[in-house]
């Protein structure tokens, strides 16, 4: 019965206590809470996007400890203690990371919504060395969905970071 | 009277202007907007595809931590009826009464402190149901059937005869399933009441729409309700009712007294908003041994909701797409227990054109003609029913160019003649028409003292670049550069614009914006002093360049925006620019033309394995004149994209017992992934329209047409078998 899920014992909420974007953060959540919501609701950090809250349109990608993973499927409460990097976190102040820049440039989105998510994909993709063709860069970006339809211009992008990077 | 276009910055590939706030997530969307104080709510929706609502027990989810509201029909008040629109009649209000008319229709909203404690107590909610059977199926003989709803058949010349003496005859059915728009973006609503004012952030395509339907549902006055959508995480035509959930939320916080926050969840996006309606149509074609096409009956049925209405048309771009002295059209809607099917880019031709481009391409393998020139003979020169010149149309350009490009000739029309290994390879093209629109529309142009400028309209940018192009087609007109404009939209206090649908706002704004620069040179010639060169002069004397105005005729008379401002003591100086072409095009004495097209596309399908692969696909486009080559080039490139969904992936499945939509997710229904998409070529032709003021046209929607047919087309040139039902699965292939 689905009902009895909300009648857990007495723990419901507590602190977790995480570095985001290399700033050491203390949040007091619902056990329910999201690594995503965590970000969005308590920490204002906006620019990591919910949509589907299913772990299937990869627009809530984030880096754990360097890697990317959905944050939307990830409990806040499980990361205490880790290293959360999202969109706001990747340039310096005042300055685009590279392929956030890539992506202006090539036109590499639209309506922006699934952007963050392409972006923090993408920078690990190059970091994963798994951009070392077209093939591998559809590939590997298959799991961030863009409905507007901006998959050439992303390939694009990534294309000429890995280019320069001397990746290819 | 008239402003020029420089072609200066017109065109220009410029980034787009809100790329770098995109691309650093600092881009508000709705469901970014948070408002201190907010509750959360959350919708719970029926189970059921058709029954009443015996009783609501919701003793356990208010008694639940952090609950501050259930809202049932039991205890909401009445709402008032939203009004039609110039895109037909809103959705059936929620909460009218205890009947089920469709799988997902919202019962109650939760409200609570936290969402996750919304969430939580919408579990507890206990309905009690009296399930009655839904009708699902097109073909059941007791759903309701409306024809021709909207006025939008054509009956011209006598088709039966033509049909009759045709030398040789098609007889074709077409089935769609019905697509979801699924935009990225969760459709997010965030309402705050101050008295009878009203502040609502809302993902809507058309803000004037959503204030004008907010004040008749609540009876407040329009002035007082302010829509925000400066961001819209996509829509695709999913933004343009007032739906449900967005009088729920607003509903809500009046009656708490508080703001509230509601954001659909993936499945709900499936229930709570429009889609794609499934379709089947019939189409019957009568042409001479020389492929001329005589006669055309287009015969198109779509789904609808049991209890609303969904302005659209399948046939309504049939009778002029091609040059057919006799056509019948024939619309067809079915009424179903389903949510209601709305607007889904290009609706009615993305669906009219696969039937019509399919039948052509059999035809061409019956008359021995080429299908490329098979569309050449069968050209509408002029408009094929008021015989008028069109304003622009370069469709025999986009299908010689493409064929060129494309390496069209290379094509043996021989099926399965050409492969590679255990791949078997298709060529398909397929002609693309579609349909002018533009609706009325202002905009405001303010410059200050600096001769910087401010643009402002009740628009949208939804992905299409609105911010971008308003802001290049302004310095261009004005002589400025691109830093010294400033484009507010996505508001709808600012001066009353159209929806972006339709693929009518660019044409409409830039006739709007073309003409607020206009009145604004006038202005500041009005404002120069006596010894001024530019005193007394017209706005065709004058040019805009630099920063300021010259004479035409004398490069070294004029001042700058800053002299003549400044000398007066204005701190800004506004005016207005206003546009109705729909109104204009009555005495126009020509046919408004849309933009065409022409699609190529090679696939590969594996022998073994029945797996259908897009290689390449060449768009040639005539869009008139580009506001901007980089963002025209993804408009086309996005259609495409959702063509190939269309083609090959897309169906909201009902479960036939239910309604239950069984693939509500994005693990289920299938959209194209990065893999499913080569490099997409894009080719633009043609010249400035010469209707639309500005030369332009729209872009937003023509990208999606002609895809799918032009794969089907592939598929049998690989095959030889051939495809009348999309979504093309694996399972047709094998």
């Amino acid at each position: 019965m689905v009902r009895a899920a909300t009648k857990l014992g007495s723990v419901t909420e507590g602190t977790v206590i995480l570095t985001v974007n290399g700033v050491q953060r203390e949040v007091f959540v619902d056990n329910q809470t999201t690594l995503l919501d965590l970000l969005r609701d308590h920490l204002d950090l906006t620019g990591t996007k919910k949509g589907c809250d299913q772990g299937a349109c990869g627009a809530c990608t984030v880096h754990v400890d360097g890697k990317r993973i959905v944050s939307c499927l990830a409990l806040a409460r499980q990361y205490d203690g880790r290293d959360v990097t999202t969109i706001e976190g990747v340039a310096a102040e005042g300055e685009l990371h590279p392929v956030q820049e890539a992506f202006v440039r090539h036109d590499g989105l639209q309506c922006g919504f699934c952007t963050p998510g392409q972006i923090m994909s993408a920078i690990s993709l190059l970091e994963e060395g798994r951009a070392s063709t077209d093939e591998d860069i559809r590939e590997f970006m298959s799991g961030n969905l863009c409905r507007c339809g901006t998959y050439p211009n992303i390939v694009a992008a990534i294309r000429e970071c890995a280019d320069r990077d001397g990746d290819r | 009277m008239t402003a020029t276009i420089n072609d200066r910055l017109l065109g220009q590939p410029f980034d787009r202007l809100d790329g770098v706030l995109k691309a650093t997530g600092a881009a508000p969307y709705p469901s970014d907007v948070s408002i201190p104080g907010q509750a959360h709510a959350v919708l719970l929706q029926s189970p059921i595809g058709a029954g009443r609502i015996r009783a609501i027990d919701s003793t356990a989810a208010e008694a639940a931590p952090g609950v501050v509201a259930v809202i049932t029909h039991l205890n909401s008040p009445a709402l008032g009826e939203a009004p039609m629109t110039g895109l037909g009649g809103p959705p059936r209000n929620p909460f009218t009464d205890d009947r089920v008319l469709h799988y997902g229709q919202n019962v109650a909203v939760v409200v609570a402190e936290r969402r996750e404690q919304a969430m939580a107590a919408a579990l507890l909610v206990d309905v009690d149901y009296e399930v009655s059977a839904p009708i699902l199926d097109m073909d059941d003989p007791r759903a309701a059937v409306e024809n021709n709803a909207w006025g939008l058949e054509t009956h011209d010349g006598d088709v039966e005869a033509a049909l009759a003496g045709a030398q040789v005859t098609y007889d074709g059915t077409f089935r769609i399933a019905p697509e979801t728009n699924n935009p990225i973006g969760l459709f997010t609503t965030v309402a705050e009441w101050d008295g009878d004012r009203l502040t609502i952030h809302d993902s809507t395509q058309w803000p004037m729409m959503v204030r004008a339907s907010l004040a008749a549902v609540f009876g407040v006055p329009e002035a007082g309700v302010r829509v925000l959508v400066p961001y819209l995480g996509g829509g695709f035509g999913n933004g343009l009712r007032t739906w449900p959930h967005t009088i729920l939320t607003a509903l809500a916080a009046r009656m708490l007294g508080r703001p509230v926050k509601l954001t659909l969840t993936r499945p709900q996006m499936f229930t709570s908003l429009g889609h794609r309606a499934q379709s089947r149509q019939r189409l019957r074609l009568g042409v001479g041994g020389d492929g001329r096409m005589l006669a055309m009956d287009h015969d198109a049925t779509a789904s609808l909701a049991a209890e609303e209405t969904n302005f659209s048309a399948i046939v309504i771009g049939s009778p002029e797409a091609y040059a057919t002295p006799n056509v019948a059209t024939h619309d067809r809607q079915v009424r179903l227990n389903i949510p209601n099917p709305s607007f889904m880019r290009a609706p009615g031709h993305a669906e009219a054109n696969f039937a019509i481009e399919s039948a052509l391409d059999e035809l061409s393998y019956q008359l021995g003609i080429d299908p490329v020139e098979l569309r050449l003979i069968n050209h509408a020169d002029v408009h094929p029913r008021s015989g008028l010149p069109w304003s622009s149309n370069a469709l025999r350009e986009c299908l010689t160019v493409g064929a060129e490009q494309f390496g069209w000739n290379d094509r043996n029309p021989e099926p399965q003649s050409m492969r590679d290994g255990n791949k078997l390879i298709g060529y398909g093209m397929a002609g693309v028409t579609f349909g002018w629109y533009a609706a009325p529309c202002t905009a405001t142009i303010t410059m200050d003292s600096a001769g910087s400028v401010i643009v402002r309209a009740a628009a949208t940018d939804i992905g299409t670049g609105t911010y971008t192009v308003a802001a290049q087609l302004t310095a261009d007109l004005l002589g400025l550069s691109m830093d010294d404009v400033t484009v507010k939209i996505g508001d709808s206090d600012l001066p009353p614009a159209p929806q972006s649908g339709g693929s009518g706002l660019a044409v409409a704004l830039a006739a709007a914006v073309q003409s607020g620069a206009a009145k604004l040179i006038e202005a500041l010639i009005d404002a120069v002093g006596d010894s001024s060169p530019l005193r007394g002069k017209t706005v065709d004397e004058v040019v805009a360049e630099n920063g300021g105005l010259r004479l035409r005729d004398d490069a070294d008379a004029g001042e700058t925006f800053r002299e003549i401002l400044g000398r007066h003591g204005l701190d800004h100086l506004t005016a207005e620019g206003t546009s109705d072409l729909a109104a204009a095009a009555k005495n126009a004495k020509m046919a408004t033309a849309p933009a065409f097209a022409a699609r190529f596309v090679e696939i590969t399908i594996d022998e073994d394995l029945g797996l259908l692969r897009v290689k390449r696909l060449l768009s040639v486009v005539d869009g008139g004149r580009l506001l901007n080559a980089k963002t025209a080039r993804s408009q086309i490139i996005g259609g495409a994209v959702m063509g190939i969904g269309m083609a090959m992936f897309e169906d909201t499945i009902y479960d036939q017992d239910t309604g239950r939509i069984a693939n509500a997710t994005f693990g289920d229904y299938l959209v194209p992934v990065n893999a499913d998409v080569p490099d997409l070529d894009v080719v633009f032709v043609g010249e400035p329209d010469r209707f639309s003021p500005t030369g332009v046209k729209g872009l937003g929607e023509v990208g999606v047409v002609g895809v799918a047919a032009a794969i089907a087309n592939a598929v049998y040139h690989a095959t030889g078998r051939r495809m009348r039902s999309l979504p093309i699965t694996i399972d047709q292939l094998m």
